[in-house]
């Protein structure tokens, strides 16, 4: 009886309603695919900065994430390789590197050296589809080396031109090689292509006196998230080992930490958003409240109890913000999707996403969690926020009701 | 309580019933030690001046106001210290209620308005609208129980609202001007059916009116002045 009564009251007031339930459901819609645009760039620029060269979770001797010196060797890292067993690991690849003097000529400069299997490297990062000029490191490939462009740029070499590496081998001794310049990457990220150079694993732990051992193991797997639910299992493995795994959040903490700072302001702006929408709404049935006094007075007059009344006037607002959220959720999620599929291009923002790995065309990521945390907050606040109204029904008595103006 | 030289009970009994609104200079004595028995079968009238207290007495007696002073017995029940809760049920099960301006519910239709009382006292569904459609045809509405109220005239609302106030099988029906917002035809047609209803059903009726031919019908004539009942006569 009060549902179908409060159903009814609803549409009393059609214009009002409608109203009512128009800036419900355009809020839950912007929150929709504000949270999913959010969580798509999140994701991107997770997967952009962490698949370009860490991967997106790595095995590391103990201690070497805070002190990455060659002499810090992975046990056992063939067992480790063996994650790819692992449901969501689609790819491992071992890794040494150490620092060293890049010279031609009379010119030099530091820059860190990675030892990497030219085969298995490519399935966890995407450096080798930088490449801008010449080609990536070939499985057979032995005294060869590529290098980012701004190195490149600063020794003055060209494709072909060989390249003096000296730096400090795994035992103390001097580690020098001459190599061959085959390829030039260009990641977008200056730092990167300044100081990031590869070369075949075999011929560097040749030179670094390494015998077969290397210094990391990085993984990948074709869903991110994927990867971040093996985890516990990743980290396990490690332990059975003597080592550990490193999450992406601790690989690139400055990530999480970017995500961590624009949530954080976003959650500003769409609790303002909140806050705005559930006052409005609950003002207005207030007000409806106010002016349906003298009918509540005739009701408790019949019999009906004012906590029955204070429920019915209840429902009104739960069917209110049902109603607006869910078609907000619906025309949301619909758009969000159609975005998700064809994506939306930044023009002029290509710099800034480019340091974090992402392309010009981005994608929201449409999930449960972006579909109804913010609609489910607004509907939430409104129920909690609706006892106000029902408070004061209870406090009504029918005299002084039915004589309300 | 047994009235006087007659074998009928008592339905509302009042006993030195005082309302005073306000305080201090500003309070206004209502009702003066108002002392007043209904009795089973009554068709009363409670007539006098603008602010003689007829609202507030049926107030009192309709459990919708607690006295200052005094007592209010409803079929034998004190309502001295009753809950919200409990005064509501004592409406719904023991007074009918007919309001000047009808309240009725404006989303629900003829029937349901009236099946709505009976909703609230949990009557199961089937005999809900049976004695809905039962208490509209009594009242005349046969055929326009799914009429909402705006599609009503004002004498077919005040219909609407007797057989709400009749449907829940009172043990009094209390009405406050009833016929105030009708023409003089609408008027003569509802007190003659409310007349009937009383002689037929024997359902006891209180009516503050002003209405000379409401009061014209009234087996009881109960006049009120400054809070005080001057006579109470029966014809």
């Amino acid at each position: 009886m009060l549902t179908a009564l409060a159903w009814r009251n609803i549409w009393r007031q059609p214009v009002r309603s409608i109203l009512s339930l128009f800036g419900l459901a355009f809020s839950s819609l912007l929150l929709v695919f504000m949270l999913s645009f959010q969580f798509g760039i999140y994701d991107t620029m997770k997967v952009g900065a962490l698949g370009l060269l860490d991967g997106f979770g790595q095995f590391q001797p103990v201690g070497y994430d805070d002190d990455p010196d060659i002499s810090r060797l992975l046990p056992n890292w063939q067992n480790l390789v063996e994650a790819t067993n692992l449901e969501g690991i689609d790819a491992a690849t071992p890794r040494a590197s150490s620092f060293a003097i890049m010279a031609s000529g009379d010119i030099s400069f530091g820059a860190a050296i990675i030892g990497v299997d030219p085969v298995t490297e490519p399935r966890v990062s995407t450096l080798a589809s930088t490449i801008i000029e010449g080609r990536y490191l070939q499985e057979g490939d032995e005294a060869t080396i590529v290098m980012g462009e701004g190195l490149v740029r600063n020794l003055g070499l060209t494709l072909g031109d060989n390249v003096t590496m000296l730096g400090t081998g795994n035992d103390g001794a001097v580690a020098a090689d001459v190599l061959e310049l085959v390829g030039i990457f260009s990641t977008g990220i200056s730092g990167l292509d300044r100081q990031i150079t590869q070369m075949p694993l075999a011929r560097f732990q040749d030179t670094f006196n390494l015998g077969d051992n290397v210094n990391v193991v990085a993984l990948r797997g074709a869903d991110f998230g994927a990867v971040v639910k093996a985890a516990p299992e990743l980290a396990q493995m490690a332990a059975k080992e003597g080592a550990v795994y490193l999450r992406w959040d601790e690989l690139q903490p400055e990530v999480k930490q970017m995500i961590t700072l624009d949530l954080s302001t976003a959650m500003l702006t769409y609790g303002v958003m909140i806050i705005v929408v559930v006052f409005i709404l609950l003002n207005t049935l207030y007000m409806s409240v106010l002016e349906r006094t003298r009918e509540f007075g005739g009701l408790m007059a019949i019999g009906m109890r004012p906590t029955q009344i204070g429920a019915m006037v209840w429902l009104e607002l739960i069917f209110l913000s049902f109603l607006g959220a869910g078609i907000g959720i619906a025309i949301g999620a619909g758009i969000t999707l159609w975005v998700q599929a064809v994506g939306i291009e930044f023009p002029g923002m290509d710099e800034v996403f480019r340091q974090w790995g992402i392309s010009g065309r981005v994608y929201p990521d449409l999930s449960l969690l972006s579909a109804f945390a913010g609609p489910g907050v607004i509907v939430i606040s409104i129920v909690i926020l609706g006892l106000i109204p029902y408070r004061r029904i209870l406090g009504l008595e029918p005299v002084t009701a039915m004589g309300a103006a | 309580m047994q009235h006087k030289g007659n074998e009928m009970k008592a339905i509302v009994s009042c006993k030195g019933i005082t309302k005073v609104f306000g305080k201090g200079e500003l309070a206004v004595h209502a009702l003066r030690g108002i002392d007043l028995d209904i009795m089973e079968g009554d068709f009363a009238t409670l007539a006098g001046p603008s602010g003689s207290g007829k609202t507030t007495l049926l107030n009192m007696i309709g459990a919708l106001d607690h006295p200052t002073e005094g007592e209010v017995s409803v079929d034998g029940q004190s309502l001295s210290g009753m809950s919200k809760s409990a005064l509501s049920d004592l409406r719904l099960e023991k007074v009918g209620f007919i309001f000047q301006a009808y309240n009725l519910v404006p989303v629900l239709s003829a029937r349901e308005n009236v099946e709505f009382v009976l909703r609230l006292a949990k009557v199961p569904a089937a005999e809900r609208r049976s004695r809905a459609d039962a208490a509209l045809a009594e009242v005349g509405l046969k055929g326009m129980e799914n009429r909402r109220p705006s599609a009503l005239s004002g004498g077919q609302q005040q219909r609407v609202a007797i057989a709400r106030a009749l449907v829940g099988r009172p043990r009094i029906v209390l009405a406050d001007e009833p016929t105030a917002n009708l023409d003089s035809k609408t008027t003569a047609e509802l007190v003659a059916l409310m007349y009937r209803l009383n002689q037929e059903s024997g359902i006891t009726f209180l009516m503050g009116t002003h209405d000379p031919r409401v009061m014209a019908h009234s087996k009881r004539h109960i006049e009120m002045e400054d809070g005080k009942i001057i006579s109470d006569t029966r014809s």
